[in-house]
């Protein structure tokens, strides 16, 4: 009972924190520090029973009884974390609503994106469908072909807080319904840091550093980067960016509302190069794909792997790699300019309705449940942290993720990945920068200089 | 004058009737072709003067694409361009000879013909997804083959991340692309080979001519067009190059293997840009009748 | 010096042979190993445990059995309609005497150089607009439209071989432009048949672009695409991404072997009437 009611405090935290939003500019991003205090109320109001029944509620009126066949795409396939959560969720949904004949398709993430984009262009959208938020579905929303949730939404204000929203709103409508969020996290195997002469991950950038440099006194390799994703580069260069300009600076570069031309900018890419040339990365690293630097992580090669929190899962699902991996935040590198609590990430993943949907109306419903079982046994499983509000027993959930969300619930701002806030042009240009950073092309200069005349 | 009148008017109608015979013969292999190889480049030549997301109304913009794909800082066309020439030239001068030494060997009956046969032409048969696969098994920086061999023999400092670094994963791609087709190529000019009557042959070792000296003057020039359809076959192919390069290193690492193809897949798929993804398609068909034409032409003045 | 000579030649062609066999091998067994052996000591050996179960992770999660169908239906498909436009086309473009003749042929040989990636897009527009995508005919129809070229272009080797005079006394016997072409042609063109085919299962077998953008269903998925998706499944495991690639490979391998003769045959045809 205790455990209960620590995660559910912790989840009043993750509803509070300040998330800033990308479609609409104007909404919530100022909101930082006056959005707590107004959310704890529906926080408190989150036990399991009363949540249940507005799920019903929803369900009664969610139009008539015909039988209809919804289609959906997503990339839940059967290696993804979140593979469970969906069957499951599912499953539950096909005895709420035995007339919607659900016809899933999971596809590999990489091939998804390619897949979705032509449906988009030639109007062959499944009736739901898995999107990224911010940039990626703000094109299709600005090509009239995303159904908009507003008046679907009205039924789940009370389990879905607003603002999780944010990333997927634009122009003051909603358009997509969220499922995780997730952070950038800092997971350690303790058993290397131990080695090293540390019992915790250093809190201050000095230290940090001292410990990498005694991991690599010990022939360990302090950090596992895969360079065939540069998603995952980003992962540590957004984050050092984050810890050496602000949150806010950083933010404001993304949303474009500032020049890349930033010399905190490029100090922090020089600080990531000079990690890269003191040996803390594996030099493999950059001919491999995540999933083999995770594989490597877990068999304990590497100090540390900077990764999203939907890791989580899989360490957890690892009964003998466990109880070595603890999860942490990247140290502030500018005191002046940031603190601890400025965290890289927040609600990404997301589904959406076509516009072309012959039944987008119940569709929109359906999807709404379906987003807040699938969030809830995601979180369950440890996939991520709940945007919605959590229903039933929450004590079985890994240790990792709810230290993952006692660092949201501390959390002073956070800043969406950059490939998602960005727009598909400008994102691949800066993701094509971030990889020459990483292969050492261009230093902290040339990709300030470069960035600023690629991106307008 | 009426007999006159009557055969021309037979003869109208029998030109008709061939007409039309002509017309319902071609009709199948036309609706085919044109449909789904002429009209798309129709669109294409149009769409590649748009600026167009995909999704919204494009908005015509005339050469502004192709200028800035020419002058751009983050659309490497010109690298791209550059890694499928060195492609074709690795193709020509390094796979054709082997195919055709190999032919020559062949041809002369040696041992074994039919067996050599059989195993050099396998490697086409497979899938290219496949052998991407298998490669990449092969290049793992950790488990690899090649880096597990190098370590056998105590050659630790030739280790290499072999698809990861810029100085080898162009060579990572072309090692197994060369490698695939040989047999293909081979096959052809062992056809040709094979082609040349035994009489000629004799006859020039009569003269004294030794084998190679036979294959060199007599058999040789007369394979010559089959040559020339191989090396077509090599450019082209080179520029066209996809599957392998998207599964073994996808453009990467730094952009350093992109290839005109994987460009445009980038344009269309992960940058929303499909009047660029056009753009470069244009560049592209243009390139391979370039250089088609070039080679004809270059096998024409030489036969003069 | 000659025994030299050829000792040396056949050490080349020892040399390719075990290049050409060795991956192939080297698949075969990795596809029946676990990591352990795989990435341990055993790594060229044969498997000291068999682990079938690989093959059957990859036909039951990979599902590359009804892949491995679809693929030989699609490619058989398009080989079919392929060999029949091409056959008539030829027919109509060599000997029917017409003023259009050699342009239209000229155009049907640009297809050897167009690139498959150029009709891409506007063909996945019209596709789509049409309903037509996640079908088998999707993507039959392109396969044998850029296969044509070459198709008529094999035809066309061997149907000038054909005597003219047949044509001719035909004719005499009162045969039509369509009598000639099923009476005589036809039967004649078998042996154009298996080269034609070959070719063109070369070009089909293999094409991974097409089928990875128009099909998103798992039912009419074909074993390229299905490979890759397997692959993106299994990273880290390598046994059952063995067994999936031997599982594509295998069984057009041990064809091929056993109708090495004929198929090459046909190729070399192939090579020397175009």
């Amino acid at each position: 009972m205790e455990k209960k009611r620590l995660v559910s405090m912790l989840l009043a935290g993750v509803m509070t924190l300040s998330l800033v939003g990308c479609g609409d500019k104007t909404a919530p991003a100022g909101d930082s520090n006056a959005g707590a205090s107004e959310a704890a109320p529906a926080a408190d109001a989150a036990p399991a029973e009363s949540a249940d029944a507005s799920a019903d509620a929803g369900a009664a009126d969610a139009a008539s009884s015909d039988p209809i066949t919804l289609k959906m795409w997503c990339i839940a396939t059967e290696s993804d974390s979140n593979r469970h959560a969906y069957e499951a969720a599912i499953e539950d949904m096909k005895k709420a609503h035995p007339e919607v004949t659900l016809d899933w398709e999971a596809f590999e993430n990489e091939s998804y994106k390619t897949k979705i984009k032509a449906a988009v262009s030639a109007n062959e959208m499944p009736d739901i469908f898995f999107t990224w938020s911010c940039a990626f579905l703000g094109d299709f929303v600005n090509a009239g072909k995303v159904y908009c949730l507003d008046e679907a939404y009205e039924k789940y204000k009370g389990d879905l807080d607003e603002k999780m929203l944010a990333n997927t709103t634009y122009d003051g409508k909603h358009y997509g319904v969220p499922l995780t969020m997730n952070i950038v996290g800092l997971f350690a195997n303790m058993d290397i840091l131990k080695e090293a002469g540390y019992e915790e991950i250093p809190g201050t950038y000095e230290d940090f550093i001292k410990c990498c440099d005694a991991i690599k006194a010990k022939g360990k390799i302090p950090f596992g980067c895969a360079g065939k994703e540069t998603w995952c580069v980003t992962e540590y260069l957004e984050s050092i960016i984050e810890k050496t300009a602000g949150a806010p600076a950083l933010n404001d570069i993304f949303a474009g509302k500032a020049t890349w031309n930033n010399e905190d900018v490029a100090a922090s890419v020089d600080t990531f190069q000079k990690m890269i040339n003191d040996g803390y990365f594996d030099p493999s690293g950059i001919g491999l794909k995540n999933d083999d630097v995770k594989a490597n992580f877990m068999a304990g090669k590497y100090a540390f792997y900077m990764n999203g929190t939907w890791n989580c899962a899989d360490f957890a699902n690892n009964a003998e790699f466990f109880p070595k991996v603890k999860v942490g935040e990247f140290p502030v590198i500018n005191a002046d300019k940031s603190k601890l609590g400025q965290l890289i990430g927040g609600p990404s993943d997301t589904l959406a309705v076509a516009a072309s949907s012959p039944n987008a109306a119940r569709a929109a419903d359906y999807t709404f449940e379906l987003g807040k079982l699938i969030c809830n046994y995601g979180y369950l499983d440890g996939c991520g942290l709940p945007a919605w509000k959590v229903t039933g027993d929450t004590s079985s959930v890994n240790q990792l993720t709810q230290d993952v969300a006692k660092i949201v619930q501390n959390s002073d701002q956070m800043v969406l990945f950059g490939d998602t806030a960005m727009s598909a042009d400008s994102a691949n240009t800066y993701l094509s920068y971030v990889g020459q950073v990483y292969g050492g092309k261009i230093d902290g200069k040339k990709f300030i200089e470069n960035l600023a005349k690629d991106i307008q | 004058m009426e007999r006159d009148k009557s055969a021309l008017q037979q003869k109208r109608k029998k030109d008709l009737n061939k007409g039309l015979t002509v017309f319902v013969f071609l009709l199948p292999g036309l609706l085919l072709f044109v449909s789904v190889l002429i009209a798309p480049i129709v669109v294409s030549l149009y769409t590649s003067m748009l600026d167009w997301n995909g999704f919204t109304q494009g908005t015509f913009i005339g050469l502004a694409n192709f200028q800035e794909l020419f002058t751009s800082g983050s659309i490497n066309f010109w690298g791209a361009l550059k890694n499928s020439l060195l492609l074709a030239l690795f193709s020509v001068f390094i796979q054709l000879p082997l195919a055709l030494l190999l032919a020559l060997i062949l041809g002369r009956k040696p041992k074994g013909e039919r067996a050599y046969l059989t195993i050099f032409f396998m490697p086409v048969l497979i899938s290219t997804v496949v052998i991407g696969q298998l490669w990449l098994k092969i290049y793992n920086p950790d488990y690899g083959l090649l880096n597990r061999f190098l370590e056998l023999v105590h050659l630790e400092g030739w280790k290499h991340i072999w698809v990861g670094e810029e100085e080898t994963a162009l060579g990572s791609i072309i090692v197994p692309t060369i490698w695939q087709y040989v047999g293909y190529h081979m096959l052809l000019m062992y056809a040709g080979v094979k082609g040349v009557s035994t009489d000629l042959r004799e006859a020039a070792m009569l003269d004294g001519a030794t084998k190679w000296q036979t294959d060199r003057y007599i058999v040789i020039p007369i394979i010559k067009p089959i040559i020339r359809v191989s090396v077509i076959f090599a450019v082209t192919g080179s520029l066209k190059s996809y599957d392998l390069i998207r599964i073994l290193t996808n453009g990467g690492p730094f952009e350093s293997t992109e290839v005109p193809s994987t460009l445009i897949e980038n344009m269309l798929f992960l940058r929303n840009r499909y009047g660029m993804g056009s753009t470069i398609t244009v560049m592209l068909i243009a390139l391979c009748f370039a250089f088609a034409l070039l080679i004809s032409a270059a096998f024409k003045e030489k036969d003069n | 010096m000659n025994g030299k000579k050829k000792s040396l030649i056949h050490i080349l062609l020892v040399l390719w042979s075990i290049t050409n066999i060795f991956p192939i091998y080297f698949m075969l067994t990795f596809s029946l190993k676990n990591n352990e052996e795989i990435f341990g000591e055993n790594v060229l050996g044969l498997p000291r445990h068999w682990i079938w179960a690989n093959y059957e992770s990859a036909l039951n999660t990979g599902n590359m059995a009804l892949y491995f169908v679809n693929s030989l239906f699609v490619t058989a498909a398009a080989i079919g309609i392929s060999i029949i436009a091409a056959m008539m086309a030829t027919y109509a473009l060599t000997r029917i005497k017409w003023k259009m003749s050699k342009l239209t042929n000229a155009m049907f040989m640009l297809g050897l150089t167009i690139p498959l990636q150029a009709s891409i897009v506007p063909l996945y527009v019209v596709l789509s607009k049409l309903h037509w995508l996640n079908k088998y005919t999707t993507l039959i129809v392109p396969y044998s439209a850029f296969t044509l070229s070459m198709s008529i272009l094999i035809c066309t080797g061997f149907m000038v071989d054909i005597p003219y005079d047949l044509d001719e006394a035909a004719t005499i016997d009162g045969c039509g432009l369509y009598g000639i072409f099923f009476k005589i042609i036809m039967p004649l063109m078998k042996p154009a048949l298996s080269t034609v085919g070959i070719y063109a299962y070369l070009q089909c077998w293999n094409e991974f672009m097409f089928a990875n953008c128009f099909i998103s269903d798992s039912k009419h998925r074909t074993l390229p695409v299905g490979i890759k998706e397997l692959s993106g499944t299994y990273t880290t495991e390598w046994g059952p991404i063995g067994a999936a690639l031997v599982i594509a490979t295998f069984p057009t391998l041990i064809a091929y072997v056993a109708l090495s003769s004929k198929i090459r045959d046909s190729f070399i045809a192939g090579a020397v009437k175009g």
